[in-house]
């Protein structure tokens, strides 16, 4: 599914990937994990072609997008849930979740879509007319998540959908990420509840200063010593 | 009963300046250009019609048929220089004046610095009005009003419900994540500028059409439309008629029971209250803005 | 420097002078005399304009305004009430000056009015002046107002030199005062407020008081020379003066010139006028504000810094452009006359001043002496006593380092901050005392940001109370809360991009706690620089240095104010590992002088390295505070990083 070889990201002067090589296979969930300010959504930001100031490959079903245009990138069966959800706070739910849905080879799709977000995330249904900005936390995580389903992707990039919420809303969220898997739908998690991103995927990597200092199954990864100092940056 | 003609009368000319701020309000919110050069458009707009009709014998109203497309062309290519360009929002309010400048003279030098009128016999709507109840209305102004509601609530039911109008919402609230969900801002840009100055060719219509129009005749507009952009709340089209209708009859009512030198007092006073406490629009709340 | 500088003046001003008193001797046609009072009207407006929107940044459409009050002034106490020519000038020059004094009061007020909202309120003030004046009868009344010719000294030949003569008096206290705020304290001010007005006012800048200031010395010469204009045209109407055709003009003549220094509107006005004149003298009259809107639009983009920066890069070229091109048209003769050369002379000048080019070269950068060798990440107390001991007598090691504390610097009480209904701060209580080094930590969105910006006076906190040194700060404006001995560094670097290395931590020693003149504080930022170790970089204009020097740069200017407590907001955010001991080891050098540091920093084994002690905020709490290591293996803290369920298997 995703292929990242070699990849290095910039600010400017300040490099701040250094040769990431990471994989997600068809249908997998995997996990980024590590400190605050390691990459993690840099990295995510650069496959998803929102920061374009890289070099190595980011290949998607074989088709390197490294160079694709941020707008051509969902052409590729890749959707984001932002870090900080993002949604368009001055439009309705139902705006925010048709948006999801604009590029012209998924609009068919709209109404099943509306109709699978609304299942999935009943609370979208009923708050359908509000506006996205007057949603609380974790219903601004759900239509942040709903909107990307809406753009049918094969890939979900997801980018601390845990920030600032609840516990009892994160258990929502990630129910909802085992959901969406479920149906098929590879996932790549960028998350800093390190305990609970590595409970809901197959495989994670630890990114710290830039680079990738360890990665294996979630089982070799729990509870490991290594894991433990990078997050902590010790 | 002078005053209430007086501003039921003024309310329908605001309608007008509705029409001339919609497209800048919009080019402003949504692709942060602030486009003094939108009254250039609007002026060669007016003047066009002016020439279509005296010249070709064109009804002034089915003028549009021909500038509109022209504008629209005008203005999508001047989108595409400014984003070629990198010209950000403040640099392209001295840019666009610039071009507003370049305008006037060359109207001026075209149709030279006199007024200019249609003649009755090519424009049969200056000496109409009609009358309702008690009180009566110059045609041009009631056309024009029509217009802006027709031209306001397309705009508006556009933005709301076709995936354009939401892509361009979105884009104008986080352009990052808008080009995630395959939002080409270029273009989309372009078609939104190209729309504006098609407005500014209708604008430049219903001017002429109760007006005599010369090329410094976008001075007097400028304070006016910027009053109906600000009050309206920049890049809200629905605003924009509201402040239109209220700036309109605003400066009647003040014309109408002081002096007519007086509305500009009110009106440009009234824009620096909107600009030192409410900068967002009457309608938005001031911390939102401040965000 | 400035008193040769305003000497020169002086002697510019009798030179010129002697061009009218002697005009008939010279044999100097009258036209030239008529032509230099139109430049020197405009090099007045253009300069006035300059002082306010190119110095400071804030971008004004209203000078018109200006013009017009001072026009009316004259107009109506001369022509209507009689008062001497002569009186009514600096009357004008004093009701302009009070304009614009209320129209900063209000503009300036409220922060956030830069740019275009700024420009949008200037534009509307001519339009009300202009509505004023047309209402009242007593000012114009709607026909406007004929100025009584002034007498003028019987040595002067004829009323155009008089004119000249007085123009030449405005513009040339223009420029001179011009020059005089751009060389002193007051020019700096204005410089770091179009750079970066929070940064400005974080390092003690006065920022409101500075434009105030400004937008008086605008109105005041706006006005002054608004008054002599009422007596060129001699009938003073509202079209005349509260238009679009002043702004216009000034705007142009400024961005043509070059708005950060004093030269730019000169040229900017010269040029402009010569043009213009050339062109109405050919019969292309129509063609005038074509032109003119042609150069401000191409310009902008183009080149935006304008004339007087690239002058500066290629004046041989320019002037060999001028002389060749005038030269040749007037040996040839073929065409027009001896100002028609000379014009299309400047003309070419122009062009090859602005002609694009190579980038000027970066500054040579000299090898580091130590920064390029990373600095040992342990520096020893000896080291750093030692690197802090030829830094200057200002930064002197005092008795309070690591471990030694002292008495409570900073004391926050309850503190707590929404944002709209989000609680970002709730109820923190922390004290800090003098000789920490305090880190502060805490996940994304803890509100250890929020926390530097309530310390700096950079946002107020909804309740609570925060005192430094004994002080309470809330509601102090920023530059007082800096000048009571707190200072910051930005997450992302904000230097003063138009001044060296050096003139950046200047300026925050020349407004810092004790403010120093220009050539002491240069002289004293030597030493700031040597803490971290960027005296290499001195002359480098920020553009040139990367993200690691721009850091370093931030914590000198950051240290030039002598504060007593140091904020540096992810100092290290974005370096490699190299850099990041070196950052470490510049920060021990800096509380080795004995300042108090609060570090906010993702890096715990950063953190652990450098703190004497840890606060860890989560969700906008304090989660917990102390020594390093006890924080560092509380299971709350863990937890807070690694999940729900970490503390519960422990390592």
């Amino acid at each position: 599914m995703l292929e990242v070889r070699e990849l290095e990201a910039w600010y400017g002067q300040a490099q701040a990937l250094w040769g990431v090589d990471l994989s997600v296979a068809d249908g997998e969930v995997v996990c980024i994990v590590g400190p605050n300010g390691a990459g993690k959504s840099t990295l995510v930001q650069s496959i998803a072609g929102l920061h374009r100031s890289t070099r190595g490959t980011i290949a998607v079903d074989g088709v390197d997008v490294a160079r694709v245009p941020a707008h051509r990138v969902g052409d590729h069966g890749v959707a984001l849930v932002p870090e900080g959800r993002r949604v368009f706070a001055r439009m309705t739910v139902h705006d925010n979740l048709v948006l999801g849905a604009y590029r012209r080879a998924v609009r068919p799709g709209l109404s099943a879509g509306l109709d699978r977000v609304h299942a999935l995330f009943p609370r979208l249904g009923e708050r359908s007319s509000q506006l996205a900005g007057s949603l609380s936390g974790g219903e601004q995580q759900m239509l942040a998540i709903g909107r990307a389903l809406l753009a049918q992707p094969r890939l979900l990039l997801m980018d601390e959908p845990s920030l600032g919420l609840a516990p009892v809303v994160v258990d929502e969220v990630f129910d909802a990420i085992r959901a969406i898997n479920a149906d098929g739908v590879s996932v790549l998690l960028v998350e800093q509840d390190v305990e609970r991103a590595l409970e809901v995927s197959a495989r994670g990597y630890v990114l710290a200063e830039g680079r990738i200092v360890a990665s294996g199954s979630s089982a070799e990864l729990t509870g490991s010593a290594l894991v433990r100092r990078s997050v902590l940056g010790l | 009963m002078t005053t209430l003609q007086a501003a039921l009368s003024g309310a329908l000319v605001g309608g007008m300046f509705a029409v001339m701020a919609a497209g800048l309000s919009l080019t402003w919110g949504m692709l942060r250009v602030i486009n003094l050069a939108h009254f250039g458009l609007i002026l060669v707009g007016a003047y066009l019609t002016f020439e279509l009709a005296t010249s070709w014998g064109i009804d002034p109203i089915l003028t549009i048929v021909l500038t509109v497309p022209l504008m629209f062309l005008v203005g999508a290519g001047l989108q595409w220089a400014f984003d070629r360009l990198g010209v950000e929002e403040f640099a392209s309010l001295l840019v666009s004046f610039g071009l507003l400048i370049i305008v006037m003279q060359t109207v001026s030098n075209v149709w030279s610095a006199d007024f200019q009128r249609m003649d009755g016999d090519v424009n049969p709507y200056a000496t109409e009005s009609v009358s309702i109840g008690r009180f009566v209305f110059p045609a041009p102004t009631l056309i024009a009003f029509v217009f802006a509601v027709v031209i306001v609530v397309a705009a508006d039911q556009v933005l709301r419900r076709t995936f354009a109008g939401r892509a361009l919402r979105a884009f104008a609230e986080d352009r990052t994540v808008a080009s995630a969900f395959g939002i080409d801002h270029r273009r989309l840009g372009m078609v939104l500028a190209g729309l504006s100055a098609a407005s500014a060719a209708v604008a430049g219509m219903l001017f002429a059409l109760g007006n005599a129009v010369t090329p410094s005749t976008p001075f007097e507009w400028i304070g006016m439309v910027f009053a109906v952009v600000i009050l309206g709340g920049i890049g809200q089209v629905g605003g924009v008629l509201l402040a239109g209708v209220l700036v309109g009859t605003l400066s009647a009512v003040v014309s109408a029971t002081w002096s007519p030198a007086l509305s500009p007092l009110v009106l440009f006073s009234a824009i620096i209250l909107a600009l030192l406490f409410r900068p967002y629009g009457l309608l938005t709340p001031a911390a939102r803005g401040a965000r | 420097m400035m008193a040769r500088g305003l000497g020169g003046f002086v002697l510019a001003f009798a030179a010129l002078a002697a061009l009218a008193v002697w005009r008939e001797d010279l044999g100097l046609p009258i036209f030239y005399l008529v032509l230099a009072s139109t430049a020197l009207f405009w090099i007045a407006q253009a300069t006035s304009w300059n002082v306010l929107s190119g110095y400071s940044g804030y971008f004004s459409f209203g000078q018109g305004a200006f013009v017009g009050v001072g026009a009316y002034t004259t107009a109506v106490l001369g022509g209507r009430h009689g008062v001497d020519f002569y009186l009514t000038v600096p009357v004008a020059a004093v009701f302009s000056a009070l304009l614009a004094l209320l129209v900063g009061g209000l503009a300036f007020r409220l922060r956030s009015f830069r740019g275009e909202i700024f420009a949008l309120l200037t534009l509307a003030v001519p339009f009300i002046l202009a509505a004023l004046a047309r209402v009242n009868s007593e000012i114009d009344g709607g026909q406007g107002v004929v100025v009584p010719v002034a007498e003028y000294p019987e040595w002067l030949a004829q009323f155009q030199d008089f004119l000249y003569l007085l123009n030449l008096v405005v513009a040339v206290a223009a420029v001179a005062a011009a020059f005089a705020i751009q060389h002193t304290r007051f020019g700096w001010a204005l410089a770091s407020i179009r750079d970066a007005e929070d940064v400005a006012e974080g390092l003690g800048v006065a920022t409101f008081r500075y434009k105030m200031l400004a937008i008086a010395v605008t109105g005041l010469i706006g006005g002054a020379a608004g008054s002599l204009f009422a007596l060129q045209i001699g009938f003073v109407t509202v079209e005349s003066v509260f238009g679009l055709t002043i702004p216009l003009f000034v705007i142009v003549m400024s961005v043509l010139g070059g708005r950060a220094h004093w030269l730019g509107p000169v040229l900017g006005a010269v040029v402009i006028v010569l043009i213009q004149d050339r062109l109405s003298a050919s019969g292309f009259e129509g063609w005038n504000l074509i032109v003119l809107g042609a150069i401000l639009a191409v310009l902008v983009v183009v080149a935006p810094d304008g004339l007087q920066a690239r002058l500066w890069r290629r004046p041989w070229q320019a002037a060999v452009a001028l002389v060749a091109v005038t030269g040749v048209l007037a040996i040839v003769d073929g065409w027009g006359g001896p100002l028609d050369w000379f014009v299309a002379g400047v003309l070419a000048a122009v062009a090859v001043v602005l002609w694009p080019g190579k980038a000027p070269a970066p500054a040579e950068r000299r090898p580091a002496p130590s920064a390029a060798v990373p600095v040992p990440t342990d520096v020893d107390r000896g080291e750093a006593a030692e690197s802090s001991g030829h830094s200057g007598p200002q930064l002197r090691p005092n008795s309070t380092i690591d471990g030694e504390v002292g008495e409570v610097l900073v004391e926050c009480r309850d503190v707590t901050r929404y944002f709209g209904g989000v609680r970002a701060l709730d109820g923190v209580s922390l004290q800090i005392r003098a000789g920490e080094l305090v880190g502060l930590v805490g996940p994304n969105g803890s509100g250890k940001t929020t926390l530097v910006n309530l310390l700096s006076g950079a946002l107020r906190p909804t309740s609570g109370s925060i005192a430094v040194a004994g002080r309470d700060i809330v509601g102090l404006a920023p530059h007082r809360i800096a000048h009571v001995g707190v200072s910051r560094t930005h997450q992302i670097p904000k230097p003063f991009e138009s001044m060296t290395v050096r003139d950046n931590v200047a300026m925050a020693i020349m407004f810092g706690r004790s403010a120093r003149p220009l050539a002491a504080a240069r002289e004293e930022a030597q030493a700031c620089l040597d803490v971290v170790h960027l005296r290499h970089l001195a002359d480098a204009k920020p553009a040139e240095i990367n993200l690691h020097e721009r850091q370093l740069l931030e914590m000198a200017r950051a240290i030039a104010t002598k504060p007593k407590v140091l904020l540096l907001d992810e100092a290290l955010a974005g370096l490699n590992p190299a850099e990041i001991d070196a950052a470490v080891a510049v920060v021990r050098r800096i509380h080795a002088t004995g300042i108090t540091i609060v570090i906010v920093e993702h890096l715990l084994r950063v953190v652990n390295q450098l703190a004497t002690r840890v606060v860890v905020l989560n969700q906008g709490a304090l989660l917990a505070d102390g020594d390093p290591r006890t924080v560092m293996n509380d299971p709350d803290v863990i937890r807070a990083y690694l999940g729900r369920h970490a503390h519960a298997r422990g390592t």
